[in-house]
């Protein structure tokens, strides 16, 4: 499934442009480390985490989008860093295990 | 406690430096495997990042601390008093090479610095500006200190191992990354707090 369309099911807030990539899984942590060791190319990031260093690990293991849970919102100069790293930020109001529910109803394994 | 070898990795006399920490695994390991990648994490051992401060000149320096219960009893080296100031979360890790069956420890690092996270007045986030347009994304391996103040260096070897076992992973068409050395000198001038660690994570969040 694509980015964009993971998008418009969960009716996310987009706060960088849209850089639909394929989604090949989904990866939920709030640490860089874990994030680094565990997380796969391609997994989507589920976390509460907004500082410049999440979307630092994020970049190194290639991750294809982040969603930001519980109203979240990065700073500007985050997501001008995503932007330029083509990572896409969303953000909802849905805590972490709504959206990991969502998640999985969409068909995302 | 903070005097020893952090990680037990200090450099070893220079013709020894593209080994260090590095140690064959046995013979079946490399028959190799066509379907998984070359490089992979292993040995992952999740620990601590404790910083001290030193009571007098209150110089800082850091070592890895694998314990459950991170040590924070103040300790005399000589006319020094060193004391806990910080702790955060982090990992020690190594790399397995399946082909060759090579596996190279990086205990003597103790994050990676995005150059983005940098000051936008040092080179570093100058060239990682120019990189990105090409979708090279820079980071600087930054290590421990020695007792001496000194950095402990990391072999360009080690680089080239840590920068395969990281590209090996992207699927991110044309993507890039590349891990230098601290040839910049950047921490003499870094906080903690740049570097992808895993300090108390409200003290991580940024204030917009």
């Amino acid at each position: 499934m694509r980015l964009q369309e993971i998008a418009d099911k969960l009716e996310l807030e987009k706060l960088t442009p849209v850089f639909d990539k394929e989604v090949t899984g989904v990866y939920i942590s709030d640490m860089v480390s874990d994030v680094i060791a565990n997380a796969k190319a391609g997994n989507l990031l589920v976390t509460v985490q907004v500082h410049s260093n999440a979307l630092a690990a994020a970049n190194l293991v290639d991750i294809c989008g982040i969603i930001v849970a519980q109203g979240k919102r990065p700073a500007d100069d985050v997501l001008k860093m995503a932007a330029k790293a083509e990572i896409s930020i969303f953000s909802t109001a849905l805590n972490r295990w709504q959206v990991a529910t969502k998640l999985y109803e969409t068909g995302i394994r | 406690m903070g005097a020893e070898d952090p990680g037990g990795c200090f450099p070893t006399p220079s013709g020894e430096r593209g080994k260090e920490g590095r140690q064959e695994e046995g013979s079946d390991s490399m028959q190799g495997d066509s379907t998984r990648p070359r490089y992979e994490l292993t040995d992952i051992e999740p620990g601590y990042v404790i910083i001290e401060r030193e009571m007098y000149s209150h110089a800082a320096r850091s070592y890895f601390s694998a314990e459950p219960v991170p040590p924070k009893e103040p300790y005399r080296e000589g006319s020094k008093v060193w004391s806990f100031w910080e702790m955060a979360q982090s990992f020690r890790f190594s790399v397995r090479d399946h082909l060759t069956g090579a596996k190279v420890a990086f205990n003597e690092m103790l994050g990676l610095l995005y150059y983005a996270c940098a000051s936008k007045d040092s080179d570093l986030y100058r060239i990682g500006e120019l990189a990105a347009e090409s979708k090279i994304s820079i980071y600087v391996a930054i290590t421990y200190e020695a007792p001496d103040g000194s950095r402990l260096e990391m072999p360009i070897e080690k680089l080239v191992v840590l920068n395969q076992a990281f590209n090996e992973r992207l699927t991110t068409k044309d993507k890039k990354i590349l891990i230098l050395p601290d040839t910049f000198g950047l921490y003499k001038e870094l906080s903690y707090g740049q570097i992808m660690l895993d300090f108390g994570l409200t003290a991580m969040e940024e204030k917009s």
